[in-house]
């Protein structure tokens, strides 16, 4: 920070980046000011209710796609985070960067529909040629592998995660020394055990948001989804049609709030989380850095000892 | 082989795709020895080090460990323990945990994992900071618990790669001298990397030089300062000026040698060489001295060259005398400071440079 | 003389690479093979045509598209305006242990499905929507603002609301790459606010920016729900025109989409590699 700025344009530029963040938020806060009006959208009158999420809960059709949508969300967790940490620490130690990053990275850059298409005829293609090839096997073994479903949203989902899930982990794995590892092993630690102990206490942090991350997202996901999911709907992809179908129902109102208030509680549950504990971290760390002079817990081992 | 070598590395070659980290390297380490690998930094020094503990595959070549080929082993598999440069505490556990970590792995009971960790602390000098976190710990009181927690483990090898890099001079002085008396106290083999020779130095049993990943070479500390074999450990190990010549004439004691910067003559100790061979000469800066051209040499065989005096620089306990000569070339020339603190050169005189017949080195290579 | 256990660890680090070489790589390199298949009533069938090129480069379809990648490069142009310098300011004046969480902060927006934000967008800017009556109410305007809902500014200002995050996320990260004496020299040399964006900030951020702004253009161009829920009857844009060409069982014409944009992807990909080597971004994870 410049010890000389002025402190004007110093909360001006704070206030600038509030106001962004507040006008980004804006829609969502409006929508979940609407869902709590009994009249809905435009209505002259305001009256609270909690009537139209009440509505949701008893619909099967929709208790049903959350369901769908957490196994999911949930599904995808378990494949893309694993991947995201091994590709990460292959990424550190190869000597191919540009071409790994690009791999991991490049679904970023490509449309949701443009990968959506793209998949949909892979499967259906690969579909066809597994059924070919059991046919002329002569067995229905390879019968609808791929047809699409849990497993073709599963894996279109995998590949939309994965370099947000990447890119975190990267910066925190990239933060850790890596001759805590070799320290370890000359310890006599084997590799996974060096890994558990040593390695992953300390980009457990990194892990988490990619967790968060990649649930958030899969949740969220419309586009993908849709066109992979076949026969199953997921809370997005019901919410959506409705809309598009039938336009804003109050009903959708409440169900927007809904998946909004899940991200907000959850992105603000790691704020709020990761800012206590820094807080702690430094709390503790102050009053022992000074030089000390033995401490009193010596003793007791030493009687151990003796 | 015999019992008392504790690491032989026979022929190593590492590759790095297209780069060449090491280049055949032999080198056999006696047990109970204090080893040094001393050179300038990316020589290869530390490939050597991590191969002979197992962080490094090498392309070629055997690492035998007390003449057992470990060469496929993992680090965890080998009698070797190390010390990191630094930062290779692990920052979540604490200072006890740290030193216990190796203990807990071989699963040795708890109440003796704490005991021996506890006994280890004492004897790097850190009883009672057991429940510390790396972080409220000093650079030096860090790198005395990663000694700890290598020693704790009680194997007969312990690697040191550039244990006191990250200290202070005064700092990195005083660790120097415990590390010596520890590794005394504990009998074991150290392997220490370094590329400070001072360090080197006050360590090292024998010290192996290493440079541009070959070992050029290696022998007791002693001989490796004041008898080089090699021009590049001349150039590399204490202060030396070199003269680069040829060798005019020959005979059985002396060796006459054609320099840019005048004739210099030196002890021929049966080097064979032949009259034309492009040769180089090293003397030590602290054997030379300084005299006025117009007074009478002092013992006239005594090789001498001309130059021009530029500068003296004090450095506390010497003075450090630049002197162009007349190839454009600088000769360094350490005397001990007087008392009165004055120079008896003004920038600008003529001076000759001397120093006594036998204190001139031959290098063939 | 490697075990089997160490060539299956080394197997298990090559697994995400593969993974996305067949599941992502492959798929998109087939959409080129696809689109030059017949089509058949219900599918595709092997075969060599330009058919699908022919139909979507001399209809409407091309004017659509060329248009929506002009609504798009405004778009862009918007958010480094309004984003890039909140990157730069979370870097240089906010002390480093807080900035990671303000950063996440603008998180929190993106984190709320890209889709609801947009269809949420209608009631806002609708005729009788927040921004209508806000203003309607201050007196500013004396007619509700009918202009903008329904045609193209409707979608850049989508575009803009979805994506703005993302240039502040890759500028954060690129300015992360910058060391902060480099701003103490510019301090130092006296360079004012405009010469040290000129001469420092922008080429030292330019792979940050260049992925955030080629990130948001692709998304333009590709998020088919943007034009079809904000945009009026002719904002069409490569998405859209893919699954419309899905629904309507015109596999080829969709795979021909697909490539065309695939295509420009890595091309531009490519080029800002060349131009900037992107890989600089991920500086900080070394």
């Amino acid at each position: 920070m410049s010890e000389y700025g002025s402190i004007w344009g110093y909360r001006a530029q704070w206030a600038y980046l509030l106001l962004i963040v507040a006008t980004l938020m804006s829609p969502v806060f409006y929508v979940i000011y609407i869902s709590f009006n009994e009249n809905g959208f435009g209505a002259a009158e305001y009256v609270f209710t909690l009537e139209w999420y009440g509505l949701i809960f008893s619909d099967r059709l929709m208790m049903n796609a959350l369901g769908w949508t957490l196994m999911l969300a949930f599904a995808t967790l378990a494949v893309t985070v694993p991947m995201a940490t091994i590709a990460a620490k292959f990424y550190k130690a190869t000597r191919h960067k540009v071409f790994t990053i690009f791999v991991l990275l490049s679904p970023l850059f490509v449309a949701p529909d443009i990968l959506g298409s793209a998949l949909l005829v892979f499967f259906k293609n690969t579909n066809n040629m597994f059924e070919a090839f059991s046919d002329y096997l002569g067995t229905e073994f390879f019968y609808g592998w791929f047809q699409l479903g849990f497993m073709t949203a599963w894996i279109g989902l995998i590949i939309y995660t994965m370099p947000y899930a990447f890119i975190v982990i990267l910066i925190t794995i990239g933060r850790y020394n890596e001759q805590q590892t070799e320290a370890a092993r000359a310890c006599g630690a084997s590799g996974w055990r060096a890994f558990w102990d040593v390695e992953f206490p300390q980009i457990r942090a990194g892990i988490f948001s990619a967790c968060a991350f990649t649930v958030i997202l899969s949740f969220n996901e419309y586009t993908r989804t849709s066109l992979l999911k076949g026969g199953f709907d997921t809370f997005t992809t019901v919410l959506i049609s409705q809309m598009l179908n039938e336009g804003m129902s109050e009903q959708s109102y409440a169900m927007s709030s809904l998946v909004s208030f899940v991200a907000i509680a959850t992105i603000g549950t790691i704020i709020i989380f990761t800012m206590i504990r820094s807080e702690q971290l430094q709390r503790k760390a102050q009053p022992k850095a000074e030089p000390a002079d033995a401490p009193e817990t010596n003793a007791e081992p030493q009687k151990a000892a003796a | 082989m015999s019992s008392d070598t504790a690491v032989e590395v026979v022929d190593l070659k590492k590759n790095y795709g297209p780069v060449t980290a090491l280049e055949n390297v032999n080198v056999s380490i006696k047990s109970g020895e204090y080893f040094v690998l001393l050179g300038p930094s990316g020589g290869g020094k530390t490939t050597l080090l991590r191969s002979i503990g197992g962080f490094i595959r090498p392309t070629k070549g055997r690492v035998l460990l007390h003449g057992e080929d470990v060469t496929d082993l993992p680090p965890d598999k080998r009698s070797t323990s190390m010390v990191f440069q630094s930062y290779a505490l692990f920052p979540h556990m604490t200072v006890i945990e740290n030193v216990g970590y190796g203990l807990k792995l071989a699963k040795v009971p708890k109440a003796e994992i704490e005991r021996k960790s506890h006994d280890m602390l004492e004897m790097v000098g850190l009883t009672g900071y057991d429940r510390r976190k790396p972080h409220e710990l000093s650079g030096g009181q860090q790198q005395r618990v990663q000694l700890a927690r290598a020693l704790v483990l009680e194997r007969d090898i312990l690697l040191l790669d550039e244990p006191l890099a990250a200290l202070d001079a005064q700092l990195r002085k005083d660790m120097c001298v415990e590390l010596k008396h520890l590794q005394q106290q504990v009998g074991i083999t150290f392997i220490h990397v370094t590329h400070n020779q001072e360090e080197a130095m006050t360590v090292a049993d024998r010290i192996a030089l290493i440079a541009d990943g070959n070992l050029v070479e290696y022998g007791p500390a002693r001989e490796v300062y004041e008898t080089p074999k090699r021009r590049f450990t001349a150039s590399f190990v204490g202060e030396n000026n070199l003269f680069d010549g040829r060798v005019v004439t020959s005979d059985s004691d002396t060796l006459e040698v054609n320099s840019p910067a005048g004739q210099i003559f030196v002890p021929h100790k049966g080097a064979t060489v032949a009259a034309g061979q492009n040769v180089s000469v090293s003397v030590r800066s602290e054997v030379m001295s300084l005299e006025r051209p117009s007074v009478k040499p002092s013992s006239p065989s005594a090789p001498a060259v001309s130059g021009t005096y530029r500068e003296c620089l004090y450095l506390g306990l010497v003075n450090s005398h630049r002197i162009i000569l007349e190839d454009e070339r600088e000769v360094v020339v350490r005397t001990l400071a007087g008392p009165d603190g004055t120079v008896p050169f003004a920038p600008g005189d003529p001076v000759r440079v001397t120093w006594p017949f036998d204190a001139g080195r031959l290098h063939t290579q | 003389m490697r075990t089997t256990s160490e060539r299956l660890k080394d197997g298990i680090f090559l697994l995400p690479v593969a993974f996305m070489l067949f599941f992502f790589i492959l798929p998109l390199a087939l959409t080129f093979v696809w689109s030059v298949f017949e089509r058949t009533q219900f599918w595709m069938e092997p075969g060599f045509t330009f058919f699908a090129y022919n139909n979507f480069f001399t209809s409407a379809r091309l004017y659509n598209f060329l248009a929506s990648m002009y609504h798009s490069l405004i778009a862009v142009g918007i958010c480094l305006v309004l984003g890039f310098p909140i990157a730069v300011f979370v870097r240089r004046r906010i002390p480093q242990v807080a900035q990671h969480r303000v950063v996440l902060l603008f998180i929190l927006p993106f984190m709320v499905s890209e889709i609801i934000r947009i269809f949420c967008l209608r009631p806002v800017l609708q005729r009788n929507g927040l921004v209508n009556e806000t203003l309607l109410s201050l007196g500013v305007i004396s007619e509700p603002i009918t202009s903008i809902l329904y045609t193209p500014t409707g979608v850049i200002i989508g575009e803009v609301l979805s994506f703005l995050p993302f240039i502040v996320f890759a500028g954060f990260l690129a300015m992360e790459a910058i060391p902060k004496y480099v701003f103490e020299v510019c301090e130092d040399l006296g360079a004012n606010t405009y010469r040290t964006y000129r001469d420092v900030i922008i080429p030292l951020a330019a792979p940050g920016i260049f992925a955030g702004a080629l990130f948001i253009f692709v998304n333009g161009i590709g998020v088919a729900l943007i034009p079809n829920i904000l945009g009026g009857p002719g904002a069409v844009n490569a998405g859209l025109i893919a699954t419309q060409a899905i629904t309507a069982l015109d596999f080829p014409l969709a795979m021909a989409v697909s490539a065309i944009m695939t295509g420009t992807q890595m091309g531009l990909l490519y080029l800002g590699h060349r131009l900037f080597d992107l890989t600089h971004i991920l500086e900080p994870a070394k």
